[in-house]
Order: C-alpha cells, then structure tokens, then sequence
C-alpha cells in the first residue's frame, strides 16, 4: 500500500511541475524504491519463456517453405488466404484473456512511472506545439495591426484630400455647360463648312468636268447617239457618297448613274476613296475613313 | 539508385536521437534493384518484416521490374508486409506508367499504395516516418495491430 501511495505523490509533483508551462523537459522521476531482485528475476523468466514460444514459432514459420503466388488467379488465392489469416486472426482474438501484466507490485510501480513519463513527455510536446502557435499567432496580429494602422492613416489622408477637393469645387452650372457645348457645336459647324467649301474649290480646279467641245466631237462622230445626261461634277459625287455612309451606314452603296463620268468612277476606286460592291459592280460606296 | 539513397537518409533520420541506442541497431535497411535475393545468403539473412517495392512511374523499365519480382516472392508476405512507393507522379507530361496500371497492381496483390515526391525534403521525411509506422506495426512492436489487420484496415479506408 505504502509503494501506491509513493506512486500517487509521484503522480501529483509531476501533475505540479507539468501544470507550471515549463519549456524544458520534464526531470526524471527518481525514486528511494529499489527493485528487488525477485521482481528483476520474475520478469526474465517471463521473457525468457516468451522467447522460447517465439523460437518455436520462428523455426515452425522457417520449416514452411516459400510459396508463391500462381499465373492464375492469383488475386482470388490470395483473397482467399487473406479470408483464412483473418479468420485465424479473428478466432485467436477471441479465445484470448486479457492477462495481467504482473502480480509484482514493484514491477507495477515501475511500469506506472514509466507510464507516466511517457504522458509527460507527449504533453510537454504538446505545449511546445502549442506555444510556438501562439508565438506565431501573436507575430501574425502584429503584422495584421501594422497592415491596419497603415490602411487607416492611408484613408485619413484620402479623407482630408477629398476634404480639400471639396471645397475647391465650383459650384457646377448647367445652364454654363448648354453654352459650352452650343459654342463648341458652332465651331464644329464653321469647321466643317470650311473643309467642305476647301475641298470644292480644290476640286473645281483640279478636277473640272470634261469640256463641252469633247462632247461635239464625239456627237459629230456618232450622230445617231441619243444627247449625253447632264454629267455631274466630282465633288458632288463624293458629297452624294459621304451623305450616304453618314445617313444610312448599314447601307452605304450608291448606285453608279451615267451622270458619274466613268474617269472619275475610276480614279476614286483605284486610289481607295471608294469600293464596288461585292456583287454589284454598278454600286460603289466610300471607304470608311472615319472608323 | 540515388531515389533509394534518398529515402533511406530520410528513413533513418527520425530514429537518430529518438529511439534509444541499443534500439537503433535493431532496423536494417536492405535495398536490392530486383527479387529474387540471391540464395547463399540466406541462413545469415535477418528476418524480413517489410518489403516496399519502390515504382518511379516515369520510367517503364521501373514498373516492369517490379512486376517481375514480385513473381518471385512468397505469397505470405502479402499479408500486410508488403506496400507499393510511387515516385515521381508529380510531373504528369513525363509519366510513362499509367496511375491505373499502379493502382490496380496494388489491388491485385492487396497491399497499400503509398505516393512520395523526392524532390521535396519534407514529403520525403513525411513519407519515411509512414514506412517506419508500417514497419513498426509489421515487426509486431504495436500492440494489438497485426500486419493483416492494419493492411486490412488501409483498405478499406481506400475502399470507402
């Protein structure tokens, strides 16, 4: 009785020194109590009788011989010596008694402390663990709190800049806006009537209609042909154009009259003003310059 | 071969300082390229308690190998003594081996497959610390585990 409650004392001092979050190991349980020798010989005999069994079994397990697995089926025959093991296993499991481990109080005492330097050390472990994720937890908050102060900071100086924005803010007029964008509309206006005007004029000199005494000539030649179309002149011919991808953009092709004289028709298809149809070569539309 | 090296450095590893001395000696690590061993050294041949038949799956020869030796062996061992390590499933575009044919090679011979990248020190110690638990309970040094029950319960977790 006297060596359990020895045990016991062990027990609670080493309860106290594990409840003390102590990092350094546990210090070995020392003990006044000598094993005594019967204890020490009880339990070799035991061994050595355990030992003998499994000498038994080792050189019966030898004298079996190899047996390998057949070509065939030689999953199912190994199913089916899993099936047999198991069962074996199974039966040997259930004949078995738990057996104390010793009567020896000695033995029991030692086997105790043993145990409970093995709970000790697992625990201690445990609590490293345990300490070196709070370490990192607190390195983890004092990074986040630093990522926080310098996100705060960023929104106070956000704030006072729109604070400063605020007031610099001229109170925004509409009726203001109407008449900017009027006057910018009448400058475009006047902008486009000069571009249009100076490409007439540079058109009307480079690009005259053909002469009324080449029309004789050519009436002299063939009198019985019928008196020619009024033909139009080369600005009038891209203004029809550029009014057409303006008005109707999804069906931008004009279709070639013989008021178009056909030199002209010409010279804007092969420089690239303009472009035939894919499947009406007497409609022809302008390239899309704008896009 | 240097695959091999590798592991057995990580292997041996968790019992340096963590085992006590004389229990150091008790684990051998015996590597052989094919099965089976050669027959003159058996009477002087320790006790076999885990065999891991090691594939590297981007490599043909690797598997055809295994498969070779595993005709050689004795057919108990596949009583929870013996486990499949594959290496090298990692990179996909260099793979030879189809995962199946491994998978199924393991199922065949019920016994666990277990996947290890040896380029990574971390997983190559995670995975010697899995062999060393597999061995401990197949040497008979965890109470109340066999090798069959343990295999068993391996696969029917993988089953489930």
């Amino acid at each position: 009785m006297d060596k359990q409650d020895e045990l016991l004392k062990e027990a609670e001092k080493l309860a106290k020194h594990m409840s003390l979050y102590q990092h350094d190991l546990a210090p070995a349980i020392t003990s006044n109590i000598v094993c005594s020798k019967d204890a020490k010989e009880e339990l070799l005999d035991e061994c050595e009788a355990i030992w003998r069994q499994l000498e038994e079994c080792q050189s019966k397990l030898t004298l079996l011989g190899t047996e390998t697995l057949p070509d065939s089926g030689a999953q199912l025959s190994l199913l089916m010596m899993r099936v047999k093991a198991l069962t074996a296993e199974y039966n040997q499991w259930q004949n078995l008694s738990p057996e104390v481990i010793s009567t020896n109080s000695d033995v029991l005492v030692a086997l105790g402390k043993e145990e409970l330097q093995k709970v000790d050390h697992d625990l201690e472990m445990v609590l490293s663990t345990v300490q070196s994720k709070n370490k990192k937890l607190k390195e983890d908050i004092t990074r986040e709190q630093q990522w926080l102060d310098e996100q705060q900071q960023l929104v106070d100086a956000l704030d006072v800049t729109h604070e400063e924005m605020k007031n610099q803010v001229v109170q925004f007029s509409e009726k203001r806006a109407f008449q900017e964008l009027k006057s910018k509309m009448l400058k475009i206006r006047t902008y486009k009537e000069e571009i249009l005007s100076a490409l007439g004029a540079f058109l009307e000199e480079h690009f005259p209609l053909p002469e009324e005494d080449g029309n004789a000539k050519k009436k002299k030649k063939n009198p019985a042909e019928e008196p020619t179309v009024q033909l139009v002149t080369l600005h009038e011919i891209l203004e029809s154009l550029i009014n057409k991808l303006m008005s109707t953009p999804h069906e931008p092709y004009l279709t070639i009259s013989d008021s178009f004289w056909p030199p002209y028709v010409e010279l804007l298809l092969r420089y690239g003003i303009a472009l035939r149809h894919p499947e009406d070569p007497n409609r022809i539309r302008l390239e899309a310059f704008h896009q | 071969m240097k695959y091999w090296d590798q592991l057995s450095e990580a292997y041996n590893r968790p019992l340096k300082g963590s085992l006590d001395k004389p229990l150091e000696k008790i684990i051998f690590i015996h590597l052989a390229t094919s099965l089976p061993l050669p027959a003159e050294r058996d009477h002087i041949r320790p006790r076999i308690d885990l065999i891991v038949f090691m594939i590297n799956i981007q490599s043909k020869y690797s598997f055809k190998n295994v498969e070779a030796s595993l005709s050689h062996m004795d057919a108990k061992f596949f009583l929870g003594k013996v486990c499949f390590l594959i290496t090298g499933a990692g990179r996909v575009n260099h793979c030879s081996v189809e995962m199946n044919a491994v998978r199924k090679l393991g199922n065949l011979h019920c016994s666990p497959v277990i996947f290890c990248e040896l380029d990574s020190e971390g997983i190559r110690l995670a995975t010697a610390q899995r062999l060393l638990r597999i061995l401990q309970i197949c040497a008979g040094h965890v109470p109340g585990v066999s090798a069959l029950f343990f295999s068993s319960l391996m696969k029917s977790s993988i089953d489930e």
